[in-house]
């Protein structure tokens, strides 16, 4: 059973310095078990100035077990499958500990992006690029987070603009963005869910 | 061992608990006959205190108290004319709840179809304080503490015929027997201690489990409110987040040493938890939580072990007791073998099939 009185303190100690550590925890819906998490590209790495979210969902043991944590925005990372968003880092595995929270572990995942680890990939192409092709892989990464991480390019003026002109009415569109940090995919994503 | 203490309120013939009480309704048992007050020091009766004043480390107090309450019946007169003298001298009658005319003994009672609690009057609550008044005569060591002074403050100041007791440093009441040195200090020792108890509990009430991120005395239900102390480390948990984590099976590659052993936090591995309902603040007050943690459990027989018909996997570090049934504790000798580089290693377990196993047969 998941233990929800301290996902509630996590989310509440998250929201709390959202400003030093630009890292955001949200409910996907009412159910606890599955959130979106959402953290910066870190600066000085091919990933800056890109906004990253990860797919949460929480396993019964949880806090007892890690979290399952999986990128939803595409990323070009050695330990990051760039098809499935998995990530392959160790305290998501068997070095969790229930004193790590997801705060912490999506801290540990934004240090991953900053230092890859190509030697123990998760990514193949990813990381023989990275180890052969340096300025490349540089490259490619820079790319990705341009196209798919760059949400936060678009004011929010434009981004309410973009999803009114689909067809939401405005007020709803602006709470959905609100909702989901400002988002416009998952915010697409959440309004066609209804 | 409660069972057969006699229940004081079945002996006034009206247990609420009947069946279900953990005292004993049997009238062959001795009831107990201690009184608490010379125990927490604050017994203002002193020599002439009815009930017995022992200290409470002694264990056959039980035993001890069956043969004084024999002494006690067969001369019921001493403390039923006590009574009388005091009536006489206060000529205070009704407050007593003794009906008019109630002869010196107590004894006729007993011919009476009267209740049975009538039966024990003899050995009532002691009287209203107001109505023991100290003969002026009495050794100073013989009187009583005021109990009013003791509780707050008492309203007859300086008239009042009870001695004030000194002020004692730690509570700050007025409980300390000028004249009886050996119970002022027992009261002082068990007062500071159960201070320095208060004071570390409110202090523990501030330490949060880093697992459940709750207050661990704060919990719900009463059987969480304990910490899980880890040997090794000084990092604060509730016992049931550490025993949950410990006992977690290990999947996807989980070590059992490296991981679910170690803390949580620093990683550094214990090998055992100690339930503590307090927090400790000091080197001092770990190892006291430790050691006596550790000797109530080896007052208690290993299941494992099961008085040497069984064999338990701890071995030698076993905390429960190892003993048999004559008491006889189990003696461990540990066999040494000179191994080939020169090292010296603990036999264990050999088994001749691992001779035989790796004999070549050509």
């Amino acid at each position: 059973m998941i233990d929800f009185s301290r996902v509630q303190k996590e989310l509440q100690e998250c929201s709390r310095d959202i400003e030093s550590s630009g890292i955001r925890v949200t409910p996907k819906s009412d159910n606890l078990g599955r959130l979106t998490g959402i953290i910066p590209g870190p600066t000085g790495t091919p990933y800056e100035g890109g906004t990253f979210c990860i797919d949460i969902t929480l396993p019964d043991g949880y806090p007892f077990e890690p979290p399952k944590m999986q990128f939803a925005t595409k990323v070009w990372h050695p330990n990051i499958s760039s098809q499935s968003g998995a990530i392959c880092l160790d305290i998501l595995k068997d070095q969790w500990s229930p004193a790590l929270t997801l705060k912490t572990a999506l801290l540990s995942v934004q240090a991953l992006l900053s230092a890859p680890q190509p030697d123990d990939p998760q990514d193949a192409v990813v990381a023989q690029q990275y180890i052969k092709e340096y300025q490349t892989f540089v490259g490619t990464a820079r790319y990705w987070t341009e196209t798919f991480a760059k949400v936060s390019s678009l004011g929010v003026e434009e981004k309410v603009q973009k999803l009114v002109e689909m067809g939401f009415p405005e007020s709803l569109v602006r709470s959905t963005l609100e909702a989901v940090g400002g988002d416009e995919n998952l915010a697409l994503e959440k309004l066609c869910s209804g | 061992m409660s069972r057969r203490v006699l229940c004081k309120f079945f002996a006034h013939g009206a247990c609420l608990k009947g069946e279900n009480c953990e005292f004993s309704h049997d009238w062959k048992d001795p009831p107990n006959n201690i009184c608490t007050y010379y125990q927490k020091g604050i017994c203002s009766y002193g020599s002439r205190c009815r009930y017995e004043h022992v200290k409470p480390s002694r264990s056959d107090a039980v035993a001890s108290s069956s043969s004084t309450l024999l002494l006690r019946s067969s001369v019921p007169n001493s403390s039923a004319s006590a009574y009388s003298s005091k009536i006489g001298l206060n000529g205070v009658t009704a407050s007593t709840g003794l009906p008019s005319g109630v002869p010196a003994s107590g004894r006729p009672f007993v011919s009476h179809a009267k209740p049975p609690w009538n039966l024990e009057y003899g050995k009532h609550e002691p009287l209203d304080d107001y109505d023991v008044l100290e003969p002026r005569h009495a050794k100073p060591e013989d009187r009583p503490l005021c109990s009013f002074a003791a509780a707050g403050t008492c309203p007859r100041g300086d008239s009042c015929p009870h001695i004030h007791g000194d002020i004692c440093p730690s509570c700050g009441k007025h409980c300390l027997h000028p004249f009886r040195q050996e119970e002022s200090e027992e009261h002082l020792q068990m007062c500071t201690k159960k201070q320095k108890n208060i004071e570390t509990l409110k202090r523990s009430q501030e330490i949060e489990c880093s697992v459940c991120l709750d207050r661990v005395l704060l919990k719900t239900s009463l059987a969480e409110r304990k910490f899980g102390i880890l040997s090794e480390c000084d990092h604060p948990f509730c016992i049931s987040c550490i025993r949950n984590w410990r006992s977690t099976s290990p999947s996807s590659g989980m070590d059992v040493n490296n991981a679910l052993r170690a803390c949580p936090i620093c990683r550094k591995t214990s090998y055992f938890v100690i339930p503590s309902v307090i927090w400790y603040f000091s080197e001092d007050e770990k190892r006291e939580i430790v050691d006596n943690y550790k000797a109530k459990l080896r007052s208690i027989d290993c299941k494992h072990f099961n008085f040497g018909n069984g064999n338990c996997p701890f071995g030698t570090s076993c905390f429960y007791k190892h003993a048999y049934r004559d008491g006889r504790l189990e003696e461990v000798v540990l066999r040494h073998l000179g191994a080939e580089d020169g090292d010296i290693v603990i036999a264990k377990d050999i088994r001749l099939s691992d001779f035989i196993g790796s004999l070549q047969i050509g």
